[in-house]
């Protein structure tokens, strides 16, 4: 009998199988269909194997075979509240982007060089990303820890090519640099984090996470603080935390628009659903001693991201900074280690996937049709030149600076209140450092919206026909793109960019629609796995 | 959990005061053509209308149940319920505002005839009165902050509506980062509350205040950081800056929401928080030296203004100041009923405003004078408002100020929450600012409507506005002349009122009177009275530069800490990657040294290591 959830990893990974392998066979069209198809196909398998679970098991789905007895690694499956939104978040984007993918191929074509033939092909590209679906759902549905690393390490390996044979066609040598410098930065995390779950496995005989959260209690001690160290150092290299944030700006600059959209959308996901499955059920106590520290970097990467955003000159990287930023918010959660904190965290995941992912969709489309991602050559007055790209766009901005009523508000007001009552008796801060912590957030929160008002009021308002200074040379040539580049969303992008607004808001009116499993989850991710 | 009564059919009609609006603004949205949106917009204000005054009706007065609707609660995690209340204060408000709100898209059709754009704004029009009806009705907390930003966002939308203006551009950048800021303090506040209270519904908070289940400084707490937002959205000082650089906004807007309803959510919601903010002597005392300070500081800057909304504006700031000087000193009804009262002739005034720009194509005041012959009906009307703004007999203004009068002077001799002398020192403040608020209020009048017209103006050019402009502005002299009365009405918001205080009334009419008689000596056809004051004009003028305070303790810091955080990133964390990276080369060149690929070499090198070992094990050993 085929589990739901093997329905829910496969499909993808077929749809990968039959895109590559039809390869110039099939039109973009067509092999966007099908990604969309199959990415849908897996979205309504995780929500039948939801809604059919049964009441008493802590996990829906649950599939648990030995797969590697030497290192009693099994394969274990199962979805509860806290991964079901991801991994309906993932099917989803991941259908949008393929969607997306169904435009012409010559808009991914080297323009530069100027030849229509040019460069790798689309389906390449098609198969890649449902690839990168396929590891990141495995990532959420995982529950053996060396399950969890395989997935992990396989959804990194084709971003690489995604970035470096996608990217930025102006701009090779950079985009290779960025693809790497994402693949080492996160490699070296990773092993950092195997390190802490080998010597998890080690210390307490096994793999399986629902063991070793019951196991919880008894993990505390010096050696088990290295352990908890080791693996959140290198999740926080994949959230990413403030200092170790420095590859994401680059690699977004250098990315597609499918690949900003998967990095930020799905693949930071993985970074912080680390943190929320394994990190605080089964290391809560020596989480408890790093929350502190957890807790002010996560705060210093919010003001320091928004401040670096009020200066960026990129639009793709501005808003990849704005990502540090509210991974800042959901680490702030997990630090807190009570349920708003916990909720916070899974809440702000999704809604920042799909507020992130809409507003990098729209700098995609931006960027196709001016050539360049730069603010200073992008003109200004786009409520003109393209009313319904630049409405799309000011929504996003709003919904993204936490507008109450839109989807970015309630996992700013969890995190905040999970910060408050971890400075309350019982809580893992001190009233010191939780009213300093929701200061500085605070903080955050303002220049957040100072930033994006900004942007929006250089790029969406102003006068058309002004162009900002840029170079003798660069001025004429700037104002003439950037007017003629003036068309507005066409169908595919409508759509896409649609099915994000509607997404935004509708969680932003009834959060019920994901505080509902996030409330069932609670009590396991909170309470040790019993 | 305290239950609301629920009045027959009431749920649906509460609800309706916001679900309409939503859907009529969808309509609009949709609508094929500007004149199809105008249609479906009025008739929509007209329908919002409707139902808050029949709703209204029922709740205005003595002994009446409040009605409510309640759903939700079995949402697990966030603790919010979505839930209505609708009481006398409530309904007081939502008349001003549903009426306004209808009277401006009128206005708006006619003033904005042209504007490509119209269909956006009458849109966010009716998108902000939906806003505003839930800030009205909500009785969780986290409710009204949705429909109290979402008006922020409305504002800011609407004032950037001439986007390619660099004044409506920054003005609105402006206001909306300053209220976002002060917002804030409004969502710490809630997060206090939910977890002091253990609810975030309003009549859960009063009850725990009044059952004494929370310690003072949870309540100086709650009520310092809904002061910040207060202070914020209504303009007060020290964030009253943004509300006269919103002026480049359409006129009807800053009728609307800069005048009578956004701003006044401010006094809404200290009015509805009152036991809290009375509860703390600190809260009480910070909100009446605010509102003391700010109401004399407007007035003086309205009367170095040169442009006519700039003047409204800073006008507008000090008159809220009024009301919350009133709430300082527990004087709920007089506040409340001075905010109704101002709403009316306020919105009078800046509509009228509009039909000078329309007629002379700019709102500054040296682009005016003589306008009394070309345009009557403006000039009588503007008379009108002018007159409730100083507070002459027998206008509506002259009541409302009088009962804001009275409840400083009550409170100096009853117990209130706020100390006896600040009841003075808001009676004292009152009537200095009444007598700067008369100054300009003349001021104003005689220099766009008396004296010599402009020799640049074609005297034919000048014409009294359209219909569609002028009725309104018509409508609205009626409330500001006959609402005196009724707002005195005993219980009519469900409370004691003030009683009329005679001595006060006569003090202060003779305080408005004087310096009307002064400044109008003062004048001469076309010299501002404003020159006799000399250089502290200029002072005035420049508004005490808090503007460019702002610039040199936020602005300035704040793009240094910028530019550190790029460079921080560019030089410092860029530099331990580039370094890891360079050290990694370095150590694999280094250790590379030794793949010499000379077998000579290893045979030497492991002689040598096999000696040293057994040198070591034979001293160790």
């Amino acid at each position: 009998m085929m589990s739901g959830l093997l329905v829910v990893l496969l499909a993808p990974v077929l749809g990968a199988l039959a895109v590559g392998l039809a390869g110039a066979r099939w039109t973009p069209r067509a092999g966007a269909l099908v990604g969309v198809v199959v990415s849908l196909v897996s979205l309504a398998a995780v929500l039948v194997v939801w809604f059919t679970r049964s009441p008493e098991e802590s996990f829906a789905g649950e599939v648990d075979h030995v797969w590697i007895e030497a290192l009693s690694v099994h394969w274990h499956l199962g979805v509860d509240g806290a991964s079901v939104p991801l991994v309906c978040l993932t099917a989803v984007l991941s259908a949008l982007c393929c969607a997306w993918l169904a435009g012409e191929p010559t808009s991914l074509a080297d323009v530069s060089r100027g030849d229509t033939q040019a460069g790798p092909s689309t389906h390449a590209l098609l198969a890649l990303v449902l690839v990168v679906e396929a590891a990141s759902i495995g990532v959420f549905v995982a529950l053996d820890l060396l399950l969890f690393f395989v997935f992990f390490e396989l959804a990194l390996v084709p971003m690489w090519f995604v970035i470096a044979w996608w990217g930025d066609p102006h701009d090779e040598a950079g985009r290779r640099q960025a693809a790497t410098r994402f693949l080492l930065f996160t490699v070296t995390g990773s092993a950092l984090m195997l390190v802490g779950f080998v010597g998890l496995a080690a210390r307490t005989g096994t793999l399986q996470i629902p063991e070793l959260a019951t196991l919880a209690p008894g993990i505390t001690g010096t050696f088990e603080l290295a352990l908890a160290g080791a693996i959140a150092l290198g999740l926080a290299v994949k959230t990413p935390i403030w200092p170790l944030h420095i590859w994401l700006p680059d690699a977004h600059a250098s990315a597609p628009t499918v690949g900003s959209v998967l990095l930020a959308g799905v693949f930071l996901k993985l970074g912080t659903y680390g943190f929320i499955r394994i990190l605080v059920p089964v290391l809560p106590e020596p989480t408890a001693r790093l929350a502190p520290y957890l807790a002010g970097f996560a705060v210093v990467g919010i003001v320091y991201s928004a401040l670096a955003c009020l200066r960026q000159r990129d639009l793709k990287r501005l808003i990849a900074y704005s990502s540090v930023g509210h991974m800042g918010f959901v680490v702030l959660g997990i630090a807190t280690l009570n349920e708003s904190g916990m909720a916070a965290a899974i809440f702000a995941s999704v809604a920042h996937g799909v507020i992130t992912g809409l507003l990098f969709f729209l700098a995609g489309a931006i960027k196709d049709r001016h050539g360049t991602a730069v603010l200073a050559r992008l003109g200004h007055g786009m409520y003109t030149r393209a009313p319904w790209l630049a409405v799309a766009f000011g929504f996003g901005c709003l919904a993204s600076l936490g507008v109450p009523g839109l989807a970015g508000f309630w996992g700013e007001l969890l995190a905040l209140r999970g910060a408050y009552e971890a400075g309350l008796d019982g809580g893992v801060l001190s009233r010191a450092t939780a009213w300093t912590v929701l200061g500085v957030a605070a903080v955050g929160i303002a220049l957040t919206t100072a930033y994006f008002t900004g942007l929006m009021r250089r790029l969406l308002q102003g006068d058309p026909a002004a162009a900002e200074p840029v170079t003798a040379a660069g001025t004429a040539t700037a104002t003439a793109t950037a007017v003629a580049a003036a068309t507005d969303l066409d169908r595919r992008e409508a759509v896409v960019v649609g099915v994000l607004v509607l997404a935004t808001v509708l969680l932003g009116l009834l959060p019920l629609v994901l505080t509902a499993p996030i409330g069932e989850a609670l009590p396991w991710l909170l309470g040790g796995g019993r | 959990m305290t239950e609301l009564t629920s009045v027959g059919g009431m749920p649906w009609a509460l609800a309706s005061m916001i679900g309409l609006p939503v859907l009529v603004a969808l309509l609009v949205a949709t609508a094929r053509e500007a004149s199809q949106a105008a249609r479906i917009a009025i008739a929509g204000a007209g329908a919002t209308w409707i139902v808050v005054v029949v709703a209204a009706a029922g709740q205005l007065g003595d002994d009446v149940p409040q009605a409510g609707a309640y759903a939700g609660g079995g949402e697990p995690v966030l603790g919010v319920s979505l839930a209505l209340s609708f009481d006398a204060l409530s309904a007081a408000v939502a008349v001003l505002a549903a009426t306004i709100g209808l009277l401006v898209q009128v206005y708006s059709c006619a003033y904005l005839a042209g504007d490509p754009r119209y269909r956006s704004y009458a849109c966010i029009v009716t998108v902000f009165v939906a806003a505003m009806n839930t800030v009205l009705l909500a009785d969780d907390l986290i409710v009204l902050l949705v429909g109290w930003e979402v008006m922020g966002v409305c504002s800011y939308l609407l004032i950037a509506h001439h986007w390619e203006l660099p004044a409506a551009r920054d003005g609105a950048a402006k206001a909306f980062v300053m209220t976002r800021f002060a917002d804030l303090g409004l969502l710490v506040a809630i997060i206090v509350v939910g977890a002091s209270v253990g609810s975030y519904r309003i009549s859960d908070l009063l009850v725990a205040v009044e059952s004494g289940r929370l310690s003072d400084s949870t309540i100086t707490a709650v009520g310092l950081l809904v002061l910040l937002a207060v202070v914020g959205k209504s303009a007060q000082f020290p964030l009253h800056t943004w509300l006269p650089d919103a002026m480049p906004g359409p006129t009807p807007i800053s009728a609307l929401i800069h005048a009578a309803t956004m701003v006044a959510a401010g006094v809404y919601l200290v009015a509805r928080l009152l036991p809290v903010i009375a509860a703390s002597t600190v809260t009480a005392v910070a909100l009446g030296l605010l509102a003391v300070v700010t109401m004399v500081l407007g007035a003086a800057f309205a009367l170095a203004a040169d442009d006519v909304k700039r003047v409204l504006a800073w006008s507008t700031v000090s008159q809220l100041a009024y009301m919350f000087a009133a709430l300082a000193v527990s004087g709920y009804v007089a506040a409340i009923g001075h905010l109704i009262v101002h709403g009316a002739f306020k919105a009078l005034l800046f509509l009228a405003a509009g039909c000078l720009a329309h007629a002379v194509g700019s709102t500054a005041i040296a682009a005016m004078g003589g306008l009394r012959r070309p345009m009557p009906w403006t000039f009588w009307s503007t008379t009108i408002g002018l007159a409730a703004l100083v507070g002459l007999v027998p206008t509506a203004g002259f009541f409302s100020k009088d009962a804001v009068f009275g409840a400083a002077l009550d409170a100096t001799h009853v117990q209130t929450g706020a100390p006896v002398w600040l009841a003075w020192l808001v009676l004292v403040a009152g009537l200095a600012t009444a007598v700067l608020t008369a100054a300009y209020a003349t001021r104003l009048w005689l220099l766009v409507f008396f004296g010599a017209a402009r020799a640049s103006r074609q005297a034919d050019t000048v014409h009294e506005a359209p219909a569609a402009m002028r009725v309104p502005v018509a409508v609205l002299v009626v409330p500001t002349l006959l609402l005196g009365p009724a707002v005195l009405a005993p219980g009519w918001l469900g409370a004691q009122a003030e009683p009329f205080h005679l001595g006060i009334a006569v003090l202060s009419t003779v305080l408005v009177v004087l310096p009307g008689l002064a400044v109008w000596a003062a004048w001469r056809p076309g010299v501002d009275p404003a020159r006799r004051l000399g250089r502290a004009r200029r002072v005035l003028a420049r508004e005490l530069r808090v503007d460019d305070g702002y610039d040199r303790a936020v602005v300035r810091p704040v793009g240094g800490a910028a530019r550190l955080a790029v460079g921080g990133d560019a030089d410092v964390v860029e530099a331990y990657v580039r370094g890891t990276g360079w050290g990694a080369d370095r150590s694999s060149w280094l250790l590379g040294l030794a793949q010499t690929r000379n077998v000579a070499t290893y045979v030497s090198l492991s002689v040598v290591a096999v000696v040293l070992a057994g040198v070591l094990l034979g001293v160790l050993g």
